[in-house]
């Protein structure tokens, strides 16, 4: 059974159609990555699924549940999400940045919820910066808090958009580092990354979409060796060449 | 011609009056605070509905706050003064006030403040960025959690400078209650010059109290300054 199951879903804002019937299945465990040009609809995909965004038609199931039948604030309790530019709270030490949740989300006292936070900063590897504000930490630090702030709620699965793309290129690998231990510790991710090293090393299934419309999805191998579409084959090449 | 400022009998007369001038400045800065906590509490819950609020609640708030920013403090504490029918509430003995005056003055000062004070509280709620909101949100948290444990206090500590700058403009226009004849600082310089004999210590009388209105301004925005130094959170005003 799978945990994430998108069906023909259809999005438009005014006269754009932004997504035109996606459907793909995660299961428990997978890491799906999405990749295509900008505008192609990647986040507006991702944000869906924890419905910031509502789609117009088709069906979303989470652990075979319609997504509109599940109260929001508990979908997206269960589903976590990590922002491309952090959206950590500027008012909150990484610490408080974790916390928040637990005790209005999750009910926990300040004490569990301190401590929980704790261990998950530590996972992430900062222990050490728990106490510093947004502002004091580098913008590897503070997607790692983002990622510890997710993680932190017990969520079946989490939704990365674009995490490094904000990052300068010697901070980027500390955040797939964290990712890829949470991809071997049998996290279920849906990511939306242009890292292609971490799409031919981590991703379970690789996913192109252009223009609202999925082209290509499959292995990340096969996507990248022996694409079905020049498309694909085009925009995969250029991107390994960037990087 | 010169010797009318520069009188020693003058000075000597304001610093054998100087307690009667201390009660006049202690109903100045009471004045200013009670207008001040009411302008805050009116106008933070404005601010929020501009922001939040919809259709009559919204629209009620919007146009309140236009007409009390557009019409003279003057007009604004004669109406309160006259048009309104606050009963004899007695009087403060030691003040040497009516506590309706009072009253009256603060509605004045307090309502018009709320008014720029929403203003300010507004402005700072739109500057918080919208991930703010949707990262509450996408861990759980309803809306209200939202807005009460993430936008508020970022927006709180943004409008600072602008609760700062209303500080100052309420403590000055205190003195508006001259026109009504509450006995706050002007009023009783006033009493002190208009005292047979004393006209030529007008001019002595009024740069004494401009002096205390600026000790009041600037030691209390220096103070506030510190407190913002203190509680401000590392890239909080970004
Ligand atoms: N809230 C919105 N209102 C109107 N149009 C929107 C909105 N959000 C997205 N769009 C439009 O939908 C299209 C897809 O946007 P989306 O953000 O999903 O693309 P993306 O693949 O994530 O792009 P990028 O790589 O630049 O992040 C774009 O043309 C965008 O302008
Ligand atoms: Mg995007």
């Amino acid at each position: 059974m799978s945990l994430l199951r998108v069906e023909n879903v259809d999005k438009s804002y005014g006269d754009e159609e932004v997504l035109h019937d996606v459907s793909f299945e995660m299961d428990r465990q997978d890491v799906e990555v999405i990749v295509g040009p900008s505008g192609s609809g990647k986040s507006t995909m991702l944000r869906c699924v924890n419905r910031l965004t509502e789609i117009d038609d088709g069906a979303i199931y989470l652990d075979d549940e319609e997504i509109h039948g599940i109260d929001e604030n508990d979908l997206r309790r269960r589903v976590g999400m990590v922002f491309q530019d952090f959206n950590l709270f500027a008012h909150r030490t990484a610490r408080g940045n974790v916390t928040l949740g637990l005790t209005e989300v999750l009910g926990l006292s300040k004490e569990e919820a301190q401590a929980k936070a704790d261990d998950y900063l530590g996972r992430v590897g900062l222990a050490e910066q728990a106490d510093s504000y947004p502002a004091e930490l580098s913008g590897g630090q503070k997607q790692r808090v983002g990622i510890a702030r997710a993680l932190a709620m017990d969520p079946e699965l989490i939704l990365f958009d674009e995490p490094t793309s904000a990052l300068d290129p010697e901070l980027i690998g500390e955040v797939l580092e964290v990712m890829r231990d949470l991809a071997e510790g049998g996290m279920t991710m849906l990511c939306v990354t242009h890292e292609m090293g971490f799409a031919r090393s981590a991703a379970s299934t690789l996913t192109f979409l252009d223009e609202g419309r999925i082209v290509e999805r499959g292995p990340p191998e096969q996507l990248f060796d022996t694409p079905e579409h020049d498309r694909t084959r085009q925009f995969l090449g250029e991107l390994t060449d960037l990087h | 011609m010169e010797s009318v400022f520069l009188q020693a009998g003058d000075w000597a007369f304001i610093a054998s009056n100087g307690s009667y001038l201390l009660v006049g400045t202690i109903v100045t800065v009471l004045l200013t605070v009670t207008s001040l906590g009411l302008g805050f509490l009116a106008g933070f819950p404005a601010g929020a509905i501009e922001v939040y609020g919809s259709g009559r609640l919204e629209d009620i708030v919007s146009t309140v706050g236009v007409v009390l920013r557009g019409t003279p403090i003057v007009v604004l504490i004669f109406l309160f003064h006259f048009g309104l029918p606050i009963p004899d509430l007695g009087d403060i003995q030691w003040l040497d006030i009516q506590l309706s005056t009072f009253v009256a003055a603060t509605l004045a000062l307090g309502l018009r403040s709320a008014a720029y004070q929403g203003q300010v509280f507004r402005g700072a709620i739109q500057s918080i960025d919208e991930g703010q909101m949707e990262a509450a949100r996408s861990v759980g948290m309803t809306r209200l959690q939202a807005i009460r444990r993430v936008v508020f206090p970022q927006a709180l500590r943004r409008s600072v400078p602008g609760f700062q700058n209303e500080f100052t403009i309420v403590l000055k226009d205190t003195s508006v209650a001259f026109a009504i004849g509450l006995a706050e600082l002007l009023t009783r310089a006033e009493n002190l010059y208009l005292q047979p004999g004393r006209g030529t210590a007008a001019m002595e009388v009024i740069i004494t109290i401009s002096a205390i209105y600026f000790v009041l301004t600037f030691t209390t925005n220096r103070s506030l300054d510190r407190l913002e130094d203190v509680y401000a959170t590392p890239g909080g005003n970004e």
